[in-house]
Order: structure tokens, then sequence, then C-alpha cells
């Protein structure tokens, strides 16, 4: 049967399922964001922008179409957050001038409605950017404005609406370089698709399947962000619900007893009934699964239903948040000077501390602490003065924020890398002034070199160099300067840049992912190279980071 | 008045002219933004829209140490949620500011001049 029209009913379902749809989603339309300022807040930006929208709809209770776009529309507008929200409540703005007064929408008028909406849209921009969601919203409404000549059929023009947006999406890198260079579409585009694929799933009445799903990378990303976050939200222990933190991979193609058909849904909706913080991902041979849970047994066993366990871990998070909780406490005892230093990772915690930082901030790439995060450990030490080492070009900017507001003197050393904020403490001297600390610690911070090794998560060109996904990065002073698919090679390429004649010591600090074993390797394979260099090697335990590496 | 920036191979000097260029054209790539206004808007008419070359008139620079403060007097579309747009200048001026300049910024002051009405 051909829908000729949509009624405020339908109109209801649209907007309902277009705002869960793109709040599911907001994560991923987050990674996407580098134009025009790269802040990562897209997806949220929109989903609370929609949201605002749907709750005015929601509390409307007129039966015509016109009246619910109007409370869209106002919803919209009130709730606009970031540049993404405030242009989709201008589109949507259009799309109630359109439908003013009506009491459904036949094909036509929808597409009319959606032309209408990017008229209003591109009149309150200077100079339109293509390549962003403006472009994706005009090919879109053209799409659907071209249908609706052909045919009456509304359910035809949504997805006519639905596949313009689409292929507008995907020429998006090549409009706009910025997007080109880090390899993404747009961001607000894909959220605008997000929203326009859940009309048509109101439209239509059903949920689509096709959600976004990460690869095994972007999986352990979230997952570092994820346990950074618990860590970082300072709950007492015991109000931990579900205690034990909880990996399994399943491999799909071994067979097993009873073996049950795998369908991830299914597998997730069940999961999701053990416990929270549920992260679930599959190819054809393997399942990978995080979560949260009281019950580690029931996990496993369900898991084992669909093929064969391969790793399995089980952390117990009340422990560990003890062990955080307390080491945090232990320092209690109130120093006279105070330093500060945000890092992440046991060993490099445990250097830090050897050299006299009195606390320590977790935090570093995957997340930065706040600047309320420096000013509790800044109170929480008990000091009259103290220093905060940074120690990652993200985070300068809000210690020197929590410095500002802070009711004791604090002095900020700008180090950018681990290795600079390890070099400047060596400077440290607690009789001194904060000033004469931080001038100290600050012009050591040019003798060292910092390098950085891990792993490219997309293929992309940066400063010249081609980035495969999955090689190998070699990181110098922040730039990406190296590209192997060896650790190892990559390493030692690394290291070659970052030496001079005046070059003497190297320190490397191997993380999670690497082992002494690799580290000793660069080593010797440096050793054969260079004359007349010493070396050093810790173990970092940083996430992220396979090595880092200083050279003095 | 100008900026300096101190390094250790010299001193940068870069002046108002050319913050205020990049703090305008931050300012009017912003969805919302339909123009710059200028600072004096008596002298200089009420609704007037600058044009690239006259950016200046619609930006204050104060500068202390590495650090600036940057007024920015501009014009909205009509229905356009005026805070957010606001909010959406000053993230883009400080962020360009930083990336093109290396300059911080300790505040952006957005001035909403006036209000256009764009023809519905």
């Amino acid at each position: 049967m051909v829908l000729k029209e949509i009624d405020s009913k339908k109109f209801r379902d649209m907007v309902r399922v277009a705002t869960h749809r793109i709040g599911r989603n907001a994560e991923f339309v987050n990674s996407l964001n580098v134009f025009p300022v790269p802040d990562g807040d897209t997806g949220t930006n929109m989903n609370l922008t929609i949201e605002s929208g749907a709750k005015a709809v929601a509390e409307n209770p007129s039966t015509k179409v016109g009246d619910l776009t109007e409370s869209l529309s106002k919803g919209m507008l009130m709730g606009a957050r970031g540049n993404s929200g405030v242009i989709s409540s201008q589109l949507f703005r259009g799309f109630y001038k359109a439908t003013q007064g009506m009491n459904t929408l036949n094909a036509q008028e929808l597409a009319n409605a959606f032309t209408n909406g990017v008229a209003t849209a591109y009149k309150a921009v200077m100079k339109p950017v293509e390549g962003t969601i403006l472009t994706v919203a005009r090919v879109a409404a053209q799409e659907g404005a071209n249908k609706a000549n052909e045919t009456d059929d509304v359910e035809a023009v949504m997805k006519a609406i639905v596949e313009g947006a689409k292929k507008s999406l995907k020429t998006t890198p090549d409009l706009l370089p910025v997007l080109k260079q880090v390899g993404v579409v747009d961001s607000g585009g894909q959220g605008l698709l997000f929203i326009y694929e859940g009309f048509l799933e109101g439209i239509l009445g059903e949920n689509f399947a096709d959600q976004y799903q990460p690869d095994a990378g972007e999986m352990d990303e979230m997952i570092n962000a994820m346990h950074h976050q618990s860590v970082q939200s300072q709950l007492a222990t015991q109000d931990i619900k579900n205690g034990y933190c909880t990996e399994i991979m399943v491999d799909l193609t071994a067979d097993v007893p009873n073996k049950q058909p795998f369908n991830l849904e299914e597998f997730r909706k069940h999961l999701s009934s053990l416990g929270d913080s549920l992260l679930a991902v599959s190819d054809d041979e393997v399942a990978k699964v995080h979560i949260h849970t009281e019950h580690p047994g029931s996990v496993f066993q369900y898991g084992k239903q669909f093929g064969q366990l391969g790793k399995i871990k089980i952390d117990n998070m009340r422990i560990q948040h003890e062990t955080i909780v307390n080491s945090n406490d232990e320092k209690q005892d109130s120093v006279d000077f105070a330093v500060i230093a945000v890092a992440s990772g046991n060993g490099i915690r445990k250097l830090f501390e050897s050299e006299g930082v009195n606390r320590i901030i977790s935090g570093g790439q995957t997340m930065n602490p706040s600047t309320q995060d420096i000013i509790d450990a800044i109170k929480k030490s008990g000091a009259k003065k103290a220093i905060v080492l940074p120690n990652n070009g993200n985070i300068v900017m809000a210690a020197k924020q929590a410095a500002e507001v802070s009711d004791i003197p604090v002095g900020i050393v700008p180090t950018k890398t681990i290795s600079q904020g390890l070099t400047a403490m060596l400077s440290f001297d607690a009789d001194s002034s904060v000033d004469d600390n931080v001038k100290n610690m600050t012009e050591d911070l040019e003798t060292v070199v910092s390098g950085e090794v891990t792993q490219a998560n997309r293929d992309t060109v940066i400063n010249e160099v081609e980035v495969h996904k999955n090689d190998y990065l070699g990181i110098v002073d922040g730039d990406i300067r190296v590209d192997d698919p060896d650790l190892i090679a990559a390493t030692v390429k690394m290291v070659g840049k970052m030496l001079d004649e005046d070059s003497e010591i190297i320190t490397i600090m191997f993380g999670r992912d690497a082992n002494k074993d690799q580290a000793e390797q660069v080593q010797a394979q440096l050793e054969k190279k260079y004359d007349g260099l010493e070396f050093e090697i810790h173990d970092g335990g940083q996430p992220v980071y396979h090595f880092l590496v200083s050279v003095e | 008045m100008a900026v300096k920036i101190k390094t250790k191979d010299g001193l940068i000097d870069i002046s108002n002219g050319v913050i205020a260029t990049v703090v305008g054209s931050a300012a009017t790539s912003n969805y919302g933004v339909v123009g710059m206004a200028s600072k004096n808007a008596i002298r200089d008419g009420f609704d007037g829209i600058l044009n690239r070359a006259n950016y200046k008139r619609g930006v204050v620079v104060k500068s202390e140490d590495n650090e600036i403060t940057v007024d920015v007097y501009i014009i909205i579309g009509y229905g356009l949620k005026i805070s957010e747009v606001s909010r959406n200048v000053q993230n883009s001026v400080k962020f360009n500011l930083k990336n093109q300049l290396g300059i911080n910024t300790k505040a952006v002051n957005v001035i909403v001049q006036n209000v256009k009405v764009l023809d519905e």
C-alpha cells in the first residue's frame, strides 16, 4: 500500500525515532568532528538540540502536523547547541514555515518543507562552506523534490531524501580538504543523515539494524575512555554496582556442543540484562565483549553457547578503585610544596613518584582531566604552594585556568609530553619559590626531545607522511614523522630522527601493549647504528603508546 | 598596540590589524553571523555591515603578556539563538587565534550590535 500522507501520529513517530537514532550514535558523530573547531561535540550538540525539539512536540497535544512542526522548530531553537545545532534549528524553522497550519503532509508538501528548510538555513550564513551539513541538507532536499515530481508516495520521497543525504555525505571529504586530510566525512552531515534515517524509520514503522559498529581498535579506545571515566567519577567504592570488569572473545567459527546461531542484536540484548557499560562487537569470526557485571560466570556461560571462548579477563573494580582512592589519600599528609602531574600507566606514576611528585591525576591522550579535576588535586594536596605538570599539550590550558582560580600560588610548567615532565622534575627545588621553579623547570624542557610510538587508527596523510591503518607511528615532539608496519622498525627510525650530535641519554618507556624484550631489541638495533649512546629502559605501563622515548 | 610574542630567537610583533582580520574571518565563518559591525555604531551608522578590509573597526584587541582579550562586534540573523551563535563565535575565534597565530586568548567578548531580518 502506498502511503499518501503523513498525519500527526506518523510525524510524532518520525521525530521520536530520529531523536533516538541520533542519541544512540552521538558518540560516533563526536568522533568525526574536526571542522570548524575540532572539539568533538557535534553529536552531543545535535542530540541535545533535537531532544529539546522532540520534548516540545511530545508536550503539544495537537492533531495537526503544522502545529507539531511549529513546536519542533521552537523547541530546537530554544535548545540549539553548537554550530550544527543552530543550523539544524534553522533547517526545521524553514520546514515549519512551509507546513504552517497544515493538517497532514503529502509527498509534494513534505519535499517542499525540506527545500524551504534549506533555503532558510542558507540565508543565515555569509559564506557557506561546502562539504558541511548545509551541503548534505541541500542535496537531500533536491533529491526529495525530484522524487516528489514523479510520485505521490511519501515513503518514496523520504527514501530519496535519505539516499541523497548519504550520497552527499560521501562527497564531503572531496569538498572540504580538512576532512580529507583526517580521513573522515563531515560530522554534522553524518548527524543529519541519522536524523533523516530516523524519519524514514518512523514512517516505515520499523527499525534499521545498521547501527554503527566500531572495530576492535576503536573498541579498545572506548574501553579505555570508559575506565578513565569511572576512575574520575570519584564515586565511593561501595557505590560500584557491577564490580567485575569482564572481557571475553568468542571464536564463532569453533564447534561447540549445542551451538546456537549468533545474532549480535540478541546477544547484546541478553548481555545488557547482566550488567552495564556494555560494549559488544563482532564480525563473522569473532565476537568481543566488554561488560561490568556482578556475574562474570553468567557472561562466560552465555558466550560459550556461540563458540569457543578465546581471551578472557576479569578485573575486580572494587579492589582497583580502593587502591586508587587509597593511593590518593596516602599522600594526604600535607606537604609544604606539592608537585602534581598528569599521567597514566602504573610504571609512569612510579617514575614520577620516585622523582618527588606528590600527587598524580589520571589522564593523558584519551581522557583529558578537566580544570575541576586539577583544582581538586591541588586542594587535596593540602600544600601551601604547588607546581602542576600537565604532560600533554591539550591539558596546559585547563591547568592554567586551575592555577588562576586556586587559593594558593600555583605554577604551571607547560610540559607537553611525559618525557618533558620527567626532565622538568630534575630541576625541581622544594626550597625555591614557585616562580623560580617554573623558570628553572621550563628552561630544561628544550634539552629533551620527546618521541611517542602508537598505532594508527585510520588511513591518512599528515605532514607528508603516508599513514596506514594499524601501522605504527613515530611522533616526534607532537608531529607524526614515521610510519612503519613493524613496531621495532618504526621506533628505531623515529629515534634516528630525534638524535643530533649532542644526544647522550635515551630513555625508553614501554607501555601496556609492548614489552621489555621489544624495548631491548630497539636498544640493540640503535647501538649497532650509533656510537656513544646510553640507554635506560623502564616499564611505563601506559595505555595508547607502545613506547615513550626521550633523548637528552 | 600590538601583540608581542617572545621566542628564543627574538621578538615577534603581530599588529592589531592582523589579529582583527583573523578574528573577523573566524567570527563571520560561523553559522548565523551575517556580518561584522562597527564598534562605533553611532559614528559609523547602526546597521552598517563591515567589509573585510574594515574588520578592524569591529574588533578591539587588548593585550597583556602573551595573552589577549578580544571584543567582537557582530550582526546576527533573526530567528537564531543568539547566545549559542555567540558561543560558537567565541570558540572559533579562540581556536583560530591559537591555531594561526599561536596566541592564547584570555577572553572573547561578543557584542551583538544588531539583528538582521532575513526575508522569509
